[in-house]
């Protein structure tokens, strides 16, 4: 057995040791406070096993390992639907970008290990009601204030920020210049006065992201984790750390075999639909996407563990598989009839179709578009023009609104 | 078997490519398509001085012991540059059944012929719509065939078949000579397949495998020839996406490159999306030849190599406009060669089944 299989081997025994206290059916019923409580506690656990930041220094509390200790253990990890997505955005990208740029050490190593244990939660402040996709064309803005900053503004779909401790931010410092040389990177105090968290109902109901508003907002230069009009570097640091994430062919719905089970206990006509043309024809063709990007994912793992850089194609994980999922939920639907009302608000994505049916629409938005994705593999993989952009090169505050 | 490619296997892709660039012209498969029953010499001669026919053969019959994986890279080339003839893949299935499913004497008498390319093998299953019927046009009577095998790709020029036949009561496997057999040759829209009809007429065949077996043989030669295409269709598939691109960024219109227009690059990324998907599916399935699971994982690489060319040969000649349709820059070729390939080695409507009946659980 390698060591990557030993790790693993090693890593599936405790998950699975845990997995009646933290784990799926633990978690039944439990009310979203409750649920947050348990996931603190699940954090603790992982942390004093040494699963947590697994890829990240030791100096910080972190286990000195690779990207592949860390994608392999969230592999094995997701198998069991713990209470670990208040944690995933945090330990994700805000603190470890916190430990790349923040300048006062002791102050980042407090704060990681806090994070890392589950007691203290990070959010990213990065979209706007002005700018998602176009991120640079943000307009909360920090103006000079005493030795400080002063921020005023508004930021949106911030996830977990109604739980979040602290946050790291994109503002404009100079409306003057072009939009993508004014920005600069801070991280904030959530508690600070002047911060207000709104959470937004989803359309599935649920309501992890929220409006985060400034209303003159103090903070010390210490803040500052960019150089003064440097901020957007940092930002698409921040976006490139999410390339090695634990991928999932299904795009985060139900595995393929629920649908063929479905398919194979529902008439239609009077036959088993798993005999209908129409529906072997869309197994068929998940099947095919499915496994396509499993073999994407497998030969990138390869290529990390022989020391290469994978190629270009992990990029098509999100972009194929949500799409696909959202269609293959929509016939799941349609295969149950009028018993396919029937709605479960609080059900997983991964197992109930109109779970992941309802929610397919915001996987296919956020963390870059579809639209974003394509034109990112069309002009960084393939080398066609940027599109036509009037905001090029013009200073930020001449742009017409 | 792992799903990097070794050094050596790299330099087998290079290389072939070299070789196919530098002989293979459209200026010489254009005319192919306007002759009915020919075939690029050029490339088959190719194929036999490089090696690539004895490539995926035993050691013993004078093959040179590689495998699926090293195979498919060369098809992936060939694809890339449209192989002139469809020996490369119908000598590899006869040869695999002879190898698996033959008697030594069988192995001694033609593995050595195929693995050189001095003899010519094809498959005969199909019947129409069916890439694996069970009730075969063509009927077994003690060791005598009689009925027509339709459209057998490459069975202008074949010395053998492998025909699947109406046995007494059963499906048999058979292995046939071809002298002597009338073929005519089948008027196609992708004519250097040398396409034929086999008229036989009380033909002497031997048996490789009856009943279940038979069946069995059947689809995994079948699967083993339909990886090799996928490696093809997905060659072509990526070089009409290379084609697409370099357009899109040198054809002008509206005072920009057209590639600037979303609808025009993101139809590129999207055809860069389903080669990358052939691509790894092909990969796994050729790392998967003798695993249980290869039935399976062939399906899929079917499957998305045909959904792959089949669109980039529709969208790279939309993307070209008016000049797209010319017969002279040849796209046509790509598009004709996108369905030739699509139906040998049976449809995606075939391989859905297949790939169904595994994951319900319900294949025999």
């Amino acid at each position: 057995m390698s060591d990557l299989e030993t790790y693993r081997a090693k890593a599936a025994a405790w998950l699975e040791s845990v997995a009646p206290t933290f784990g799926r059916e633990a978690r039944k019923g439990l009310s979203e406070a409750d649920d947050l409580a348990l996931g603190r506690r699940y954090q603790k656990a992982k942390f004093d096993a040494g699963y947590a930041g697994i890829n990240w220094p030791t100096e910080y509390g972190g286990q000195g390992l690779t990207h592949l200790e860390k994608v392999t253990f969230d592999a094995e990890e997701m198998k069991h639907g713990f209470p670990n997505f208040y944690f995933g955005i945090s330990l994700g990208m805000p603190v470890p970008v916190l430990m790349q740029f923040g300048s006062d050490k002791e102050f980042v190593k407090e704060r990681v290990l806090k994070a890392l244990q589950g007691e203290e939660i990070w959010c990213q402040l990065f979209s706007e009601p002005s700018g998602g996709s176009d991120l640079a064309g943000l307009r909360t803005r920090a103006e000079p204030d005493g030795n400080g900053w002063k921020i005023n503004g508004q930021k949106v779909w911030t996830s977990w920020a109604h739980y979040s401790d602290y946050g790291v931010i994109v503002v404009r410092t100079d409306p003057t210049v072009p939009k993508h040389k004014g920005l600069t990177y801070f991280w904030v105090d959530m508690k600070a006065p002047g911060v207000t968290v709104r959470p937004i109902k989803l359309a599935g109901g649920d309501s992890h992201v929220n409006e985060v508003f400034f209303d003159d907002v103090k903070i010390s230069d210490d803040h500052r984790m960019s150089p003064v009009g440097g901020g957007f570097a940092v930002a698409i640091t921040t976006l490139m750390i999410e390339r090695y994430v634990a991928t999932d062919s299904a795009g985060f719905g139900p595995h393929l075999d629920l649908f063929v089970d479905l398919a194979k206990d529902t008439l239609l006509g009077g036959k088993p639909a798993i005999e209908d043309g129409r529906i072997r024809q869309q197994i068929a063709r998940n099947y095919a996407m499915r496994s396509g990007l499993d073999s994407i994912n497998v030969r990138a793992r390869l290529m990390m563990q022989a020391g290469m850089i994978p190629g270009a194609e992990g990029s098509l994980n999100k972009l194929v598989a949500v799409r696909s999922r959202q269609k293959l939920s929509e016939l799941a639907i349609d295969l149950q009839g009028t018993d396919g009302f029937a709605f479960d608000a609080h059900a997983s994505q991964k197992e109930d179709w109109a779970s992941s049916w309802i929610n397919a629409p915001t996987g296919r938005i956020a963390g870059g578009s579809d639209e974003t994705l394509l034109n990112t593999i069309a002009e960084k993989v393939l080398g066609l023009p940027q599109d036509h952009r009037p905001d090029k090169g013009i200073p930020f505050n001449q742009i017409p609104a | 078997m792992t799903i990097l490619y070794d050094e050596g296997q790299q330099a087998i892709a290079t290389e072939s490519r070299r070789v196919l660039e530098a002989r293979v012209s459209k200026d010489d498969l254009l005319p192919l398509l306007e002759s009915v029953g020919d075939y690029h010499r050029s490339f088959w001669d190719t194929a036999k001085e490089q090696g690539w026919t004895a490539l995926a053969l035993p050691e013993a019959q004078g093959g040179l012991g590689l495998g699926l994986v090293e195979l498919g890279l060369i098809a992936h080339q060939a694809g890339r540059s449209l192989s002139g003839a469809p020996f490369l893949t119908s000598n590899f299935g006869a040869a695999k059944a002879i190898e698996i499913y033959g008697t030594d004497a069988q192995k001694a008498r033609w593995l050595p012929g195929l693995a050189s390319g001095e003899a010519i093998g094809a498959i005969a299953f199909a019947a129409g719509p069916d890439a694996l019927p069970g009730q075969p046009d063509v009927t077994l009577t003690g060791d005598l065939l009689v009925g027509v095998a339709s459209a057998v790709s490459g069975g202008l020029a074949a010395d053998i078949a492998i025909v699947l036949a109406n046995g007494p009561g059963m499906p048999a496997l058979t292995l046939v000579e071809l002298a002597g057999v009338e073929r005519s040759a089948v008027a196609s829209f992708d004519n250097s397949r040398c396409l034929a009809d086999l008229h036989f007429a009380g033909t002497p065949a031997e048996t490789l495998a009856v009943g279940h077996a038979a069946r069995d043989a059947a689809l995994h030669v079948l699967a083993l020839q339909a990886v090799v295409t996928a490696h093809e269709q997905t060659g072509g598939a990526e070089v009409l996406m290379e084609i697409a691109r370099d357009y899109a960024l040198t054809r002008r219109a509206f005072g920009q490159p057209i590639g600037a227009f979303q609808s025009v690059k993101h139809r590129i990324a999207e055809l860069y999306g389903l080669v990358e998907l052939a691509r790894a599916n092909c990969i796994h399935a050729a790392a998967r030849e003798g695993q249980p699971d290869f039935i399976t994982a062939a399906a899929a690489a079917r499957l998305s190599a045909t959904e792959a060319y089949d669109t980039a040969a529709r969208d790279c000649i939309q993307i070209h406009g008016g000049i797209g349709v010319t017969w002279e820059l040849g796209l046509h070729l790509h598009m004709r060669r996108a369905r030739s390939l699509a139906i040998e080695q049976g449809s995606s409507l075939f391989w859905e089944d297949v790939l169904v009946d595994r994951l319900a659980g319900e294949a025999a």
